[in-house]
């Protein structure tokens, strides 16, 4: 999340938000003055040296099971250490990088955006901005610089900034290096590393010095060994300017102890994207780091969320979060009172707000723990970020006395929470809870789809956190999510060469969501096509085509139609009773797989089908019935099918049990569905009577 | 690729709406049904008023009334206003009033958004943007606004196309353009019924079209380009000034020599690269081989970075300047190619273009700067060799589909105006396929596919050869593969680079049921990998005469091996078709345990009336029907 992004070589903003930007080092009584360089490190294992390469340094080779790659990043290292100045602490984060281009589709690597935030006077700048490229011409290597003037700054809006630049001179084979270091006042963000991204790596590391000021917790995540893991413990000195009252100011320096930690990792091969994951990048090794304690002289250590309670009690009171729902609001009197006013019971109260909130108020922004408008400014703005969306609800069913918590949670696209510690910074959403009847309710308003109590798909994604003293874990996992999807359809009297036939299909809520989504934006006549195109070979019509409860957003739609198939006058007719409902392709695709499946949610899937043989004909062949299960207990696939009097009947079941697979799991997997794809293809043979 | 961005900011003016304390502004009930038929958005009033003040100054003013009817019409009505060196944004004002024309608030100035461009690619722009939106979501409602930008030339005149979003419809739109009584412009008009009103006064021109009620805009398959379907003023001047380069544009010549000058003198080599082009074609026989081998130098020396900087981003940086970054757009890079053809002795030329797949804005009779892209053209004795030279992929002298067969502007000191780039037509867009496959009782096939694509039909591989690695290109390959559940045994390409380039694509597949057994039949589709042409539906409504950008024809033979002991129950049946959009033929045949399955199709390029869409549909939904039937074995 914070620093370097793993694809492209892309500086993404690190997601500061106010809570870190507001703190000043109040606490410290001695303000700094000049800089004096902390620790120097010897680079023991990675003897790169900018602007120093040779002929030998061009001979690097691709490892075999990344062949392939456009580019090789020979080595990054990368540093965060505290310097003092005049305004108090703050973070250098330097990058050092030196990647060959393998060939043209690499080029990108060599255009670099650095982001930068500012906010008021508090800024983060660039230092010691170098790039050079390397070319080997006629057996010597050839190096051109980057000129200052090539640098170009854009100012995004008011808080962000990019620095961007383009290496000169970059052809296939070519080897770049840069190096930068960011110079920032917020330091409670102590930048992440990756280990790993999108280009095999033959070496990375990271070095992190902090003064016994602070504590920060790691917090690792991903596959594989490190190379180097070190702890090393020094002493620097530290310079400050302090101030006492109106006096003069006085120099002091102290001596403070400085942990000095430091990663490597060797021959990292390249991230590779696989179907059916949440994110790939809960699988990029990393490490974070979340300030646990602040450490001042004469002071007594003052602890920064420790625990889950703790930490939910703080951001209870936080002004950048829930602060504002605790005040009594009386702005929003009238308007709460006048929704609830002829409510009989607390559902009918916390719907009708509920709706209202969702109905009138436009989400700005879907990714967003932290509120940064106040409750007021949202509330006539009429926009707002989810969480002020879903923090105004919560205000509003205080406002009539129902008992409401915000919870915090992670999407499935911003990967996993990490469960052994607090840390807030892997929350991305903020979603509005509320007790009735003695259990609770999620709710989301920020989005015009959604029904009461209901959520997206991307909010499940294992255990969200009650914002109160209590800390409550509220669990959403795919795994929970068990429902399933019903067709049925029946075919009438084959008359005058047309059938007639109906068709009806409940899908699962979360099918619903991306019907309701598609007919918004295209029409139903749009959506009908979609079964139109692929329900037969014969030709068909529709007609009375329907969808039932698009707009009661608490349930399911029910697609319906009528349909006339003119099968022509064979002598044989061949019928797949699966229709439109066909699995066409194996989901799974790839025939390896290196990640665990997850599924958004539980499979489940029944079709039912009936028909009447037509006068004149008669069955000469019809599928056999067969189960098949997946893993004993974890899937099954049954096609029952049924052929008595002039009736078939005929019934198709594919089911799992769970939503998460290990890899282990996928060749059987993959061969279950290729089971189902082939079953589903057999057809029902009628053969005109003689 | 984009060097000049022209959309029509909004440009609105003229006289202010008299709005009385207590009148309602553009009441919903006012809104006739037949403009709230299939509409998410009624544009009530579309004013827009350019005064041409003298050849350095021009000034817009748009003002706009939008009611959004309901959600699905809110994204279309914020404001985006585009701002750089050329075009000054002196003041935006906007309000939100309800369904009964009742102000419910005015825009804050503390509300408007300023944002640079960001993630299209481009490493540096001057372009930036306004953004504002009023975020309301009680339905329906109206917002208006009012923006004024000055123009620092008399170049970038704006285009007028009133009903420029989808499910909008238009209540009333006026452009009017006021300049001095001899200030000479043009103009030319899609879709307009009639003469603009023209009245003159105290010294002063005025010029303005109207329109009212225009229903619905929908996209339609094969369609021509958006502007031609819709009410539309082009507007171009005759003498014109851009910082401070003159020119006039009454002819293409005049552009042409424009453009030229404004890029003429920026082809001075330093002395390593002229070293360089004399080391690479001193001995090289003919122009042909010198172009190639230079071509070759840029492609692996050079890359495309866009950067959007100057005058109007029209003037290229010189040759010098490329030369030490290694990098340029495509003005910098066509440029320095061509300072490198100049030092080897062979003239050559850039053309404006406007670029991507079909594109036509070129009118003939209308000259003006529609251009988005620069490619360069070399004349020769027997025929021109075209380069696009912000390609590290492309074989010399092959333009591809990007700005193949249209009319681009040549810059040279003749004023040369228009010529064609080459057309790729049906003898050059082809793909032959021959497969071989071998099916087993369980319905599994093993099949074996040589794919010959040529010209146009080659262009979307080339891009993955080269875009992706071979792990990357069979993933897409899973993707798009109409095949039940398959692995890829094996896989290769074999590029050959002409002017005319051919891929050879060569497939290894294991289709795992492929075939459909049940009991005693096997159910077989011959046509394994070509079964793209859509299912089309009828459309009465279509506005669109029907088009189709490039022409192709395809050939597919398969051969497959039955299992022993099937005899055949049916058989597809052959089909033949001819019609005005080109030929389809189907025949499958059993020989012994083989089934022999040939396919051939030629789609023609061309314009057809509306009418035809329903042959269109007739044809391709019998090419559909053709394409999937299925070829019956029963067991004996």
């Amino acid at each position: 999340m914070t620093g370097v992004c793993n694809s492209g070589m892309l500086y993404t903003f690190a997601p500061i938000h106010p809570i870190f930007m507001k703190y000043r080092p109040v606490l410290l009584k001695v303000l700094l003055m000049a800089l004096v360089p902390l620790v120097t490190f010897a680079q023991d294992g990675s003897k790169i040296k900018f602007g120093k390469i040779s002929k030998e340094d061009f001979k690097v080779q691709l490892p075999e099971k990344d062949s392939g790659a456009h580019a090789l990043v020979i080595a990054e290292i990368g540093s965060s250490e505290f310097e003092t100045d005049a305004d108090g602490f703050r973070l250098v984060y330097k990058v050092h990088r030196r990647i060959k281009i393998l060939d043209k589709n690499a080029y990108d690597l060599a255009t670099i955006r650095i982001g930068l935030y500012k906010e008021g006077s508090d800024e983060e700048r660039i230092q010691g901005l170098k790039g050079i490229s390397y070319n080997l011409e006629n057996g010597e290597v050839v190096e051109t610089k980057m000129e200052t003037s090539n640098i170009f700054t854009d100012k995004q809006d008011k808080n962000h900034v990019y620095k961007k630049f383009a290496l000169p001179a970059v052809k296939e084979g070519t080897i770049i290096e840069y190096t930068f270091s960011i110079l920032s006042p917020y330091y409670r963000n102590l930048r992440s590393w990756d280990f790993q991204g999108t280009y095999p790596r033959l070496w990375s590391e990271y070095k992190v010095s902090v003064p016994e000021y602070f504590d920060y917790v790691q917090i690792p995540q991903g596959y594989g060994k490190f190379f180097i893991e070190e702890k090393k413990v020094g002493r620097t000195n530290m310079t400050f300017l302090s101030r006492n009252g109106a006096g003069p100011s006085q120099m002091g320096t102290a001596t403070p102890t400085v942990y000095n930690w430091r990663w490597v990792m060797k021959d990292v091969p390249a991230l590779k994207e696989e179907d059916f994951i949440t994110t790939l990048d809960n699988y990029v090794r990393r490490i974070e780091f979340q300030l646990s304690a602040i450490n001042y002289p004469n002071e007594p250590s003052k602890p920064i969320r420790t625990t889950w309670n703790a930490l939910m009690t703080a951001l209870q009171k936080d002004e950048n979060f829930s602060e504002a729902i605790n005040n009594n609001n009386g702005f929003l009197a009238d308007v709460t009172d006048n929704l609830v006013k002829n409510a009989k019971t607390d559902t009918e109260k916390a719907m009708a707000i509920y709706r209202w909130v969702r109905d009138n108020y436009t989400c700005n922004e879907h990714g967003s723990m932290w509120a940064s408008h106040s409750l007021k400014s949202v509330f006539n703005t009429k926009n707002g970020n989810v969480a002020e969306i879903n923090l105004l609800l919560i205000a509003m069913l205080k406002r009539a006395k129902l008992e409401a918590y915000p919870v915090i949670l992670s999407t499935r696209d911003n990967g996993l929470v990490y469960p052994y510690y607090p840390l807030l910074t892997r929350f991305n959403y903020t979603l509005a809870s509320v007790v009735l009847d003695s259990a609770i309710t999620s709710l989301d308003a920020s989005d015009p789809l959604l029904g009461f109590g209901k959520l997206h798909p991307g909010c499940y994604n294992g255990d969200g956190r009650m914002v109160n003293a209590d800390a409550y874990i509220i669990p959403y996992a795919a795994d929970s999510l068990r429902e399933q999807k019903f067709t049925s359809v029946s075919l009438g009297k084959l008359e005058k060469g047309e059938w007639k036939g109906s068709f009806q299909q409940r899908p699962t809520y979360f099918e619903s969501y991306g019907i309701r989504e598609k007919v918004k934006e295209k029409g139903p006549k749009e959506f009908f096509k979609n079964y139109q195109q692929k329900f037969s070979a014969w030709d068909m019509e529709m007609q009375n085509e329907n969808i039932n409860d698009l707009k009661e957003l608490e349930s399911p739609v029910m697609v319906q139609f009528e349909f006339t198939l003119k099968p022509g006058e064979e002598d044989v007719l061949y019928l797949n009773p699966l229709f439109s409902e066909i699995t066409k392709q194996n989901i799974f695709k790839s025939a390896e797989r290196n990640f665990p499946v997850e599924m958004p949610a539980v499979f489940d899937e029944v079709y039912s089908f009936n028909m009447e043989v037509p006068d004149g004909y008669e069955v000469d062949e019809i599928p056999k019935s067969g189960i098949v299960k997946f893993n004993e207990d974890e899937g099954v696939f049954e096609y029952l099918i049924q052929h008595s009097g002039n009736m078939i009947q005929m019934r198709c079941r594919v089911r799992l049990t769970k939503a998460t697979f290990a890899p282990e799991d996928y060749t059987d997997l993959r061969s279950f569905f290729d089971i189902v794809v082939n079953k589903q293809a057999e057809q029902i043979v009628l053969k005109k009577k003689k | 690729m984009k060097f000049l961005q022209l959309t029509v900011a909004l440009i609105l003016t003229a006289a202010r709406i008299p709005v009385l304390a207590g009148d309602p502004v553009y009441p919903v009930s006012a809104i006739p049904d037949s403009l709230k038929k299939e509409a998410h958005l009624v544009k009530r009033l579309d004013e827009r008023t350019l005064q041409v003040t003298s050849l350095k100054e021009m000034r817009m003013v748009s003002h706009i009334f939008i009611t959004v009817l309901d959600e699905e019409g809110a994204a279309a009505a914020g404001m985006v206003e585009r701002y750089d060196k050329q075009t000054e944004i002196k003041s935006i004002s906007g309000a939100l009033y309800d369904a009964d024309g009742k102000l419910i608030k005015r825009l804050k100035q503390s509300d408007l958004r300023d944002v640079s461009q960001q993630g299209d690619g481009s490493l540096m722009t001057d372009s930036r943007y306004k953004i504002h939106r009023f975020y309301h979501n009680v339905y329906p409602y109206t917002v208006e606004y009012e923006v004024e930008v000055k123009l620092n030339n008399s170049f970038l005149f704006p285009r007028w196309t009133p009903r420029d979003e989808k499910h909008c419809t238009v209540q009333e739109a006026r452009l009017t353009v006021n300049t001095p009584a001899d200030f000479k412009f043009r103009y030319h008009t899609f879709c307009y019924p009639g003469q603009p009103v023209v009245r003159e006064d105290k010294g002063q021109k005025s010029y303005s079209w109207e329109v009212r009620n225009l229903p619905v805009y929908k996209e339609e398959y094969y369609s021509l380009e958006g502007y031609k379907l819709t009410p539309t003023v082009w507007l171009a001047p005759d003498a014109f000034r851009l910082d401070d380069y003159e020119g006039n544009m009454n002819t293409w010549k005049g552009l042409s020599l424009f453009a030229y000058t404004l890029n003429a003198g920026r082809d001075e080599l330093p002395d390593n690269i002229k070293q360089k082009v004399h080391q690479l074609t001193d001995n090289l026989p003919g122009n042909d081989a010198k172009i190639a081998a230079l071509y070759k130098y840029l492609q692996q020396n050079y890359r495309y970075i866009s950067i959007q900087l100057g005058i109007g981003g029209l003037q290229t940086f010189d040759a010098r300047t490329t030369a030490a970054k290694g990098y340029g757009d495509c003005k910098a890079l066509s440029n320095f190619m061509m300072a490198m053809l100049k030092e080897a002795g062979i003239p050559s030329s850039c053309a404006w273009v406007k670029s991507g797949e079909g594109q036509t804005d070129v009118q003939e009779d209308f000259p003006v700067d529609r251009f988005d892209h620069v490619i360069l053209c070399i004349p020769g004795a027997k025929d021109t060799t075209w380069l696009e030279c912000t390609s590290n992929t492309l074989p010399s002298g092959y333009l591809s589909g990007f700005t193949a067969g249209r009319q681009v502007l040549l810059l040279d000191e003749k004023g040369s105006g228009l010529v064609r780039t080459p057309v790729y037509g049906m003898a050059s867009n082809q793909q032959h396929r021959t497969i071989s496959a071998t099916l087993d009782e369980n319905g599994n096939m093993k099949a074996d596919a040589l794919t010959v694509r040529t010209g146009m039909e080659q262009d979307d591989l080339h891009e993955v050869l080269h875009a992706l690695n071979k792990e990357k290109q069979l993933e897409r390959m899973r993707s798009e593969l109409d095949i039940a559940s398959y692995d890829i045994v094996s896989y290769d390409c074999e590029e050959t680079l002409s002017r005319n380039p051919s891929i050879a694509e060569h497939i290894v597949l294991n289709c795992k049921g492929y075939a459909t057994v049940t009991g005693k039949r096997i159910f077989v589709t011959p046509n394994v990998l070509n079964r793209s042409i859509p299912k089309l539906t009828n459309d009465s409504a279509r506005i669109s005469p029907l088009r189709f950008r490039y022409e192709f024809l395809h050939s597919d033979t398969v051969k497959i091996t039955i299992p022993d002991g099937y005899k055949l129950e049916s058989l597809p049946a052959a089909t033949e078709l001819t019609t005005k959009f080109g030929s389809y033929s189907a025949s499958t045949t059993l020989s012994g345990n083989t089934v022999t399955y040939i396919r051939r199709m030629e789609r023609k390029a061309g314009t057809f009336p509306v009418a035809a869409y329903e042959d269109l549909v007739k044809f391709y939904s019998a090419i559909n029907k053709s394409d999937r039937a299925r070829l019956v074995m029963l067991k004996m």
